[in-house]
């Protein structure tokens, strides 16, 4: 049985590990400069400050683990193998890394040749990913809702990255474009097209893997990538012909499949089979409930757009929806990856000697760093109401659950390579 | 437990990795020749697939409507 179970190529550990560790440190350098520019940055959505820590978040945070979750599992949920993971990932993940900061630099000190400069990066080493994922993917028949979506969020990924393209080239050079238009655009690729069909994909995987639920229902499953990336398409379409009442219609639809799907893994997870509220069950529920608050207000907006004209609107729907529902989804998702990965090399390299998994990851220090995280959504929102007083306290706390982050995986890693050695002298 | 397409199933939808794999390899070695089993996964195992395609397996998916994937393998 061992000999088969080794027998099993494991998947890559080194590769995703670094998107892994250096996500979080992206969480904290956003955190960080809330706290150092404090209110001024609430002062709008388009403030230098706040485009810049929005795009630490997503960049720098949220794709580098999406991506890099990516090189890992395709293998696993697709059996998609890339080719020369190793080198992709080193390319990749440096290209993210300096694209991301200097995206955030660009933004906040204005500088125009600092945002082409980061448009050109990250365009290069996102279109190099595509490229590598499209080939390893083509080949690949869609026999389950998962490859599907994986397919369909690729797509989504090209026309967010486009469009920000775009709009980074817009402000460097000082072209005359719809920038309202085009920024929500660009959010409803990159949120809805590509990083909701991937949620989804992923979550008809690992919810009922981790969290020990029923499946998704297979009709659905099939169905949603389909529709989100054909509302997304219909946006596109409402914005290229001006045609502002069916944008908001489309905005409505959006929002609403991202709620129907959200209630869904709601129900799923109330019909568990795992007593224990593990911290990747908890940071799920924090997300599916910070989420549909979220798209629940854009639906509302849709109806009634006198709410979207609200100051500090589009703060609230960005903290729910970013930090509130992706950030958890993935620490939760991370919280499980990184341990089960330690542990699965650790039982191919010693033989079946590998520690518990709880010991690579104590839970005690995931539930801890969750709480942080909680803080830090609850403070930010509230910061909203009365930012002189919580920005700078709502920065602080999520640089704290950047940099524990960082801590609880770096732990992983430490026990991790303790073990090897103890098992595998050097 | 028995299902319709074989007698021989190990229901692994509520089991955590590598739980799966390890009770279908066990399964695999009781079967005797031209008798096949089925796997119930919530999920597509493709690190299996390939453990089975290297030792001469052969399998057959089907996902139905609850998301279960009924998976038959022989060899």
């Amino acid at each position: 049985m061992q000999a088969l179970l080794s027998f099993d190529k494991a998947p890559l550990f080194a590769a995703p590990l670094r998107f892994f560790l250096t996500a979080p440190l992206f969480a904290l350098l956003a955190g960080a400069l809330l706290l150092v520019e404090g209110e001024g940055m609430f002062a709008s959505r388009w403030t230098p400050g706040l485009l810049a820590a929005t795009h630490l978040v997503t960049v720098g945070f949220m794709l580098q683990v999406m991506l890099g979750a990516l090189i890992q599992i395709l293998p696993v949920v697709a059996g998609a193998n890339l080719r020369h993971p190793l080198v992709v990932a080193r390319w990749l993940h440096g290209g993210l890394s300096g694209g991301a900061l200097l995206l955030a630099a660009g933004f906040l000190f204005g500088q125009s040749t600092l945002l082409a400069a980061a448009a050109l990066v990250l365009g290069a080493s996102i279109a190099m990913f595509l490229v590598v994922t499209w080939r390893a993917l083509s080949g690949v028949p869609s026999t389950s809702p998962t490859i599907r979506g994986l397919k369909f969020a690729l797509f989504g990924l090209a026309g967010a990255v486009g469009l920000g393209i775009v709009l980074a080239l817009a402000l460097a050079r000082g072209w005359a474009v719809p920038w309202l238009a085009l920024t929500d655009l660009h959010a409803a690729w990159a949120l809805g097209g590509w990083a909701g069909i991937l949620l989804a994909a992923m979550a008809y995987v690992v919810v009922p893997m981790f969290q020990l639920t029923p499946g998704y229902p297979a009709r659905p499953s099939w169905w949603l990538p389909r529709v989100m990336l054909g509302l997304v398409l219909g946006w596109t379409l409402a914005v290229l012909l001006e045609w502002p009442l069916a944008i908001r219609l489309l905005q409505g639809l959006t929002a609403l499949t991202g709620i129907a799907f959200a209630a869904l893994t709601l129900r799923l997870q109330g019909q568990r089979r795992r007593a224990r509220a593990d911290a990747t069950y908890r940071y799920w529920q924090l997300g599916l409930l910070s989420a549909v608050f979220g798209l629940f207000l854009l639906l509302t907006a849709t109806v009634w757009p006198a709410l979207a004209e609200l100051p500090g609107f589009s703060l609230v729907v960005g903290i729910l929806l970013l930090v509130g529902g992706f950030m958890s989804f993935i620490v939760g998702m991370l919280y499980k990856i990184v341990p089960f990965l330690a542990w699965l090399h650790l039982q191919n390299m010693c033989g079946g000697q590998a520690p518990n998994m709880n010991r690579l990851l104590p839970e005690a220090a995931m539930q801890r760093q969750m709480r942080a995280h909680a803080a830090a959504v609850a403070l930010l929102l509230v910061a909203v109401i009365w930012p002189e007083w919580l920005v700078r306290p709502a920065g602080a706390a999520l640089a704290l659950a950047g940099g524990w982050l960082f801590f609880n995986l770096w732990g992983t890693v430490g026990r991790y390579r303790r073990h090897l050695a103890k098992v595998v002298p050097a | 437990m028995t299902h319709p397409k074989s007698t021989h199933v190990v229901d692994a939808r509520y089991m955590e990795p590598p739980e799966p794999f390890v009770r279908t390899m066990e399964m695999l070695d009781t079967l005797k020749p031209g008798e096949k089993m089925l796997l119930l996964l919530f999920r597509e195992p493709h690190p299996l697939y390939k453990v089975l395609r290297q030792n001469g397996y052969t399998y057959e998916a089907e996902l139905v409507s609850d998301g279960t994937f009924e998976i038959l393998i022989w060899r």
